[in-house]
C-alpha cells in the first residue's frame, strides 16, 4: 500500500468540501460520492493547512503534529489520497 | 499423499507495515460511500 510522498505538496480536491464537527470532521467528495470522517481535530487542521504549505510534512508541522505521530498522520493522508479526497498540487 | 507446500506462506515484513499503516489511517479516518444508500438525496 504505497503512502503519499510527505515532502511534495498536496491539497484537497477541488470537489471536496469539509464540514468541522467536533469530532473533527466530515468530507465530502461531489465527484464520487465518498465520505470521509476525519477522527481528529488536528487531521483537520492538517487537510485545511495543506493548501498554502509547500509539502505535507510542513503542513503536519503547521498543524503542530507531535514528530512520533507523523507516520499515523502520513498514512491517513495516504489514505484520503487513495480515495480520491487529495490530490498532489505544484507548489 | 500430497506433499507439496503452499507457496506463499512466507512470511513478508511488508505485511506487517501494511496492516499497521492501515491500523494508524482507520485510527485517524474511516470512509463511507453513499453510492446504494436510499433516502440520503
Amino acid at each position: 500500500m504505497p503512502g503519499i510522498d510527505m515532502d511534495r505538496a498536496w491539497d484537497l480536491h477541488p470537489q471536496v468540501s469539509v464540514r468541522p464537527e467536533p469530532f473533527g470532521a466530515l468530507l465530502y467528495h461531489f465527484g464520487t460520492r465518498k465520505l470521509s470522517f476525519l477522527k481528529d481535530r488536528r487531521l483537520l487542521a492538517v487537510v485545511q493547512t495543506l493548501k498554502d504549505a509547500p509539502t505535507a510534512r510542513d503542513a503536519c508541522a503547521t498543524a503542530g503534529v507531535p514528530a512520533p505521530d507523523l507516520d499515523r498522520y502520513g498514512a491517513a493522508l495516504a489514505a484520503l489520497h487513495r480515495s480520491s479526497m487529495l490530490v498532489e498540487r505544484t507548489p | 499423499m500430497d506433499t507439496t507446500a503452499p507457496e506463499n506462506q512466507a512470511h513478508d515484513p511488508a505485511d506487517d507495515r501494511t496492516a499497521a499503516e492501515l491500523a494508524d489511517a482507520e485510527s485517524l479516518i474511516e470512509e463511507v460511500s453513499i453510492d446504494g444508500m436510499c433516502g440520503v438525496y
